[in-house]
């Protein structure tokens, strides 16, 4: 059960970050090509090519059928999603960064107490968030608001906050609890890039190619 | 008074070790239930909108195409190519170290993955070719800073977001306009030049004292060949310049499309990322993304008290009255940077720290990219300062040196860069000369 | 006893028409309700953002607003997207039939329900057209890519010029403009001339084909709540406020445009009254195209009004 609740968070954010880059990428290369037929169209009328303007016209309207006003929209209501459910999971896998200086000097009970005291502020935070967060979204569902390109209820996007916070609040006290029973905490490594090892042997040998 | 009280709740909440994004929030809520009577409304309102702007996107696109170029075997290419091209003289694998990192640095927006890219590679050969490791290390977190400076930029993003749309004054009166993202990255070239040339020759010299292996100077083959393969590396370079300078695309939208690009690269040109490693590097993309995202959110929040709280204002009169000048004000500003950059992560730094600093400097007639560049310098070298500076944990994950040992290591090149600083700080010309020389 | 507190947030500067105007309501507002009121106006979006104001407004953060005429649509009151058609008010004269009309009040009390009462109308301008590009006739914007703020309204009349119209932030339209992103946009002179967008547009028509307008709105709790007398005051102020706030918004809107004649950067072309018929010809079909997401009675009573 758990298992497929991590699974899902991951495939959840992991798609987010794809769909918003396929979206901006689709949105600028649409324009693109509708800048080019309208040259064409342009070059065609100056060239007096008439089969040429008319074979531009109709690429420029058929290209300019499809509307992307809204993909700027779309991709930063994608990232928010991503954005919640992203600090959720990132609480599972420790990239969270914070000033770990006096905990890493502290030994016994001194660390073992202010840690716990680190971790019950993120599930105390979360909380919170999770509880303004829900009342918010309900004083926009009956506020009836729609975001101005897609149309979309606002509220619906505005779902991400108290979803994803609950979501985070679970995580930390997951992680508190692991903490507690184990003493393990989530570390996000930040140097770890795996088979480059041959590489750095070739090079060491002076070779260059 | 509410100013200290509220700067003594964050202290003591970031003391504890807890996530800086977290004890942003809880500093807000603390404050707000005991303190003040902003409406708690009012606060829910910027946990939703903080983070609706079209520009800030651009983080998470850079943060994907990092991670491609990196894990995607471009960023292998660019070192053969550089090594290629100076390995042969003083400073050898670390002077090369220099140039992949400047390379890398125009197509990655972040530090600690220029250093990761880089780093990845060139530490284990230059221990093998027989440099002490401290050198390698010393060259590479200091070098991977350029990763900031040199355009793309996440920082550059995060000072632009913290202060677009903030209005405020010169010294004369007139409204003074932010500067925009497409600005602040032309104003990096040529600093992150100079810094890459004046790093250059701290390496080689300190190469050139200790004698130092060098690398067989490569054929004209053999570096038109490393060429030939970086092509696809480099050509993102152009890409991304020439795409938002020439009208193809905005800021954001070029952080998108290098995202694709660098997809396109590692899986079927270069075919070092299988398509089935894509969700993979998806995943920790997102995950970075959304820490990143996460502390502008509440950074944001954090923003709104300290403005509702007439905390900038009130500190800004009360600097200029100082009567400090402008070289006095930029000489406080950058201690007190080097200060913070010693326990926070560059992100938190300029989004809390811009807002409060950026009025105060325009007041006193400092040009709004100049002030830009210099936060980003001093942010440089706050991820090689310790106790807090992901360019040394980064280096020391790689190079299984102990974080002091990392630090002494980075010393002398510290240096250089704390003479860069000085430059930058007080000759803005070096900074606005590009970005005046084109007309912006 | 405690003064009651009016928190008037706007998103621009002191210095524009609107924060001007804001500045005088404060005035009046206090010497009328004899110190009973004090308004506080938070000017530069310091308090809330454009995107968020609305909400804080229904929240009860703020009490008073002036968000621009095209944020109610998004609200759920599609009937305010009436002022973003096409060459629907031939002038200010016809605009002030609409705005200090029945039909003015009757679009106000729409926002009733949204938990907001609409006090008055405020002008920005009404929009000129500029390009890197002469634009004579509607042919001129053939795949012109046209920045425009978000609106279904402007979107369709756009498509109808047969440009290429893309939403875009305020903050990047310069720079855009200035690289080639986008060709061209539409803005009052006012806001084209602040925005320096003169400098980087080689050719603008004094079209005016589109309105772009205010509302000053209260949270309605807020203002059911006030005593009679004190609701008079501001109704008085507010009143005052509003032809202040008209004639210097014509004010500055003529001199930015004197100024960016003057600075020769830009173009400047007016319409022959041949010309402008084609332009109405080929935008007026819009007014039907929009018919269902206004409202068809809602186009009727404001043509009605203006005896079209
Ligand atoms: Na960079
Ligand atoms: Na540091």
């Amino acid at each position: 059960m758990l298992r497929l609740l991590d699974r899902l968070e991951e495939i959840l954010i992991a798609a987010l970050i794809a769909v918003a880059t396929g979206l901006i990428f689709l949105s600028v290369t649409h324009r693109f090509a509708i800048g080019f037929a309208a040259d064409l169209v342009a070059f065609g009328r100056g060239a007096e090519m008439e089969a040429l303007t008319a074979f531009a016209r109709s690429l420029f309207k058929s290209i300019n059928a499809l509307k992307m006003t809204w993909a700027q929209e779309a991709c930063i209501y994608l990232f928010v999603w991503m954005a919640k459910f992203g600090a959720a999971y990132g609480v599972r896998t420790g990239i969270h960064v914070g000033v770990d200086i006096l905990a890493e000097r502290l030994q016994g009970r001194a660390r073992k107490t202010i840690t716990i005291i680190a971790m019950s502020g993120g599930i105390v935070f979360t909380a919170i968030i999770t509880w303004i967060g829900t009342d918010f979204v309900w004083h926009v569902r009956n506020g009836g608001q729609t975001s101005p390109d897609l149309e979309m209820p606002m509220w619906i996007i505005y779902l991400a906050v108290p979803l994803g916070s609950a979501l985070m609040c679970f995580r930390f006290i997951q992680a508190l609890h692991r903490y507690l029973t184990t003493g393990e905490i989530a570390h996000h490594d930040h140097g770890a890039v795996d088979g480059l090892d041959d590489e750095a042997e070739d090079l060491a040998k002076g070779g260059h190619a | 008074m509410t100013a200290i009280i509220i700067f003594l709740i964050l202290a003591l909440l970031l003391i504890t070790g807890m996530p800086v994004s977290i004890a942003l929030g809880l500093t807000v809520f603390t404050f707000l239930f005991t303190l003040s009577d902003v409406p708690m409304d009012a606060i829910a309102l910027k946990l939703f909108t903080g983070i609706e702007k079209f520009e800030i996107m651009a983080i998470p696109f850079f943060i994907l195409a990092g991670n491609f170029l990196t894990h995607g075997g471009v960023a292998r290419r660019m070192i053969r190519f550089a090594s290629s091209m100076v390995g042969h003289w003083y400073g050898g694998l670390g002077l090369a170290s220099v140039l992949s990192c400047a390379l890398f640095a125009a197509i990655s927006g972040s530090s600690p993955a220029t250093v990761m890219a880089v780093g990845s590679i060139l530490l284990p050969a230059m221990v093998r070719q027989g440099y002490p490791a401290q050198f390698g290390v010393g060259t590479i977190t200091s070098s991977g800073g350029l990763g900031i400076l040199i355009p793309p930029s996440i920082v550059m993003v995060m000072y632009a977001v913290a202060t677009s749309g903030m209005v405020v004054q010169g010294p004369n009166g007139d409204p003074v306009m932010s500067a925009s993202i497409g600005d602040l990255f032309i104003a990096g070239v040529v600093p992150g030049l100079i810094l890459a040339m004046m790093l250059a020759g701290t390496t080689t010299f300190r190469a050139w004292r200790n004698d130092y292996p060098r690398q067989p100077r490569a054929s004209f083959g053999t570096r038109w060949q490393a060429f030939r393969e970086s092509i696809w590396g480099l050509m993102l370079i152009v890409i991304i310049m020439g795409g938002i300078y020439g009208g193809i695309f905005t800021p954001t939208e070029a952080a998108a499309v290098s995202a694709v690009y660098a997809f396109i690269v590692a899986v079927w040109v270069y075919k070092d990322i299988k398509l089935s490693e894509v969700p993979k590097v998806l995943l920790s993309s997102a995950a970075m993304s959304a820490m990143l995202l996460y502390i502008i959110t509440n950074a944001v929040m954090f923003a709104f008290i300290l403005t509702s709280e007439q905390i900038p204002q009130t500190l800004s009169e009360w600097i200029v009255s100082l009567g400090l000048g402008k070289v006095g004000f930029l000489l406080v500003v950058n201690v007190l940077l080097l200060l913070i950059g010693m326990v926070m992560e560059p992100s938190a730094i300029v989004l809390i720290m811009a807002p409060i600093l950026y009025p105060v400097a325009m007041a006193l007639g400092v040009d709004p990219v100049h002030f830009g560049i210099m936060l980003v310098v001093n942010m440089e070298i706050g991820l090689c300062t310790p106790p807090v500076g992901l360019n040394l944990y980064v280096a020391s994950s790689l190079s299984r040196l102990g974080l002091t040992e990392v630090t002494r290591a980075t010393w002398p090149w510290l240096l250089t860069m704390l003479t860069f600083l000085m430059l930058i700080t007080y000759i803005p010309e070096i900074t606005l000369f590009l970005p005046r020389l084109l007309g912006m | 006893q405690d003064k009651i507190i009016i928190k008037f947030s706007h998103v621009v500067a002191p210095d524009t028409p609107k924060g001007k105007a804001a500045a005088r309501f404060e005035e009046l507002a206090e010497q009328y309700t004899n110190g009973a009121v004090d308004v506080e106006v938070y000017p530069n979006s310091q308090l809330y953002k454009d995107k968020e104001e609305m909400e804080a407004l229904q929240l009860g953060a703020v009490q008073m607003l002036a968000p621009s005429l095209a944020k109610f649509g998004p609200l759920g009151v599609q009937d305010f997207e009436v002022f973003d058609l096409p060459f629907i008010f031939a002038d200010y004269d016809a605009l002030r039939k609409v705005t200090q009309g029945e039909v003015g009040r009757m679009l106000l009390a729409k926002l009733e329900d949204k938990g907001i009462t609409g006090l008055a109308y405020w002008d920005n301008g009404f929009k000129i057209m500029s390009a890197n590009s002469p634009l004579k006739s509607p042919d001129d914007f053939l795949g012109l890519k046209m920045r425009i703020q978000s609106s279904k309204v402007i979107e369709a009349y756009m498509n109808a010029l047969g440009a290429v119209p893309q939403v875009m932030a305020f903050s990047e339209v310069y720079q855009a403009l200035q690289t080639g992103v986008v060709d061209g946009t539409e803005n009052p002179p006012s806001n084209m001339y602040t925005q320096k967008m003169n400098e980087v547009q080689t050719h603008a028509t004094v079209s005016n084909h589109g309105y772009l307008g205010y509302a000053v709105i209260v949270n309605k709790q807020f203002w059911d709540g006030l005593p009679e007398d004190v609701r008079a005051g501001l109704e008085k102020a507010m009143a005052e406020a509003t032809d202040y706030a008209n004639s210097i918004a014509k004010d500055d809107n003529d001199q930015a445009l004197a100024a960016m004649k003057a600075a020769g950067t830009t173009e400047f072309h007016d319409l022959t009254p041949e010309e402008r018929a084609v332009w109405v010809e080929a935008l007026t079909p819009v007014h039907d195209e929009m018919a269902d997401r206004i409202g068809a009675d809602t186009i009727a009573a404001v043509k009605g009004a203006l005896g079209m």
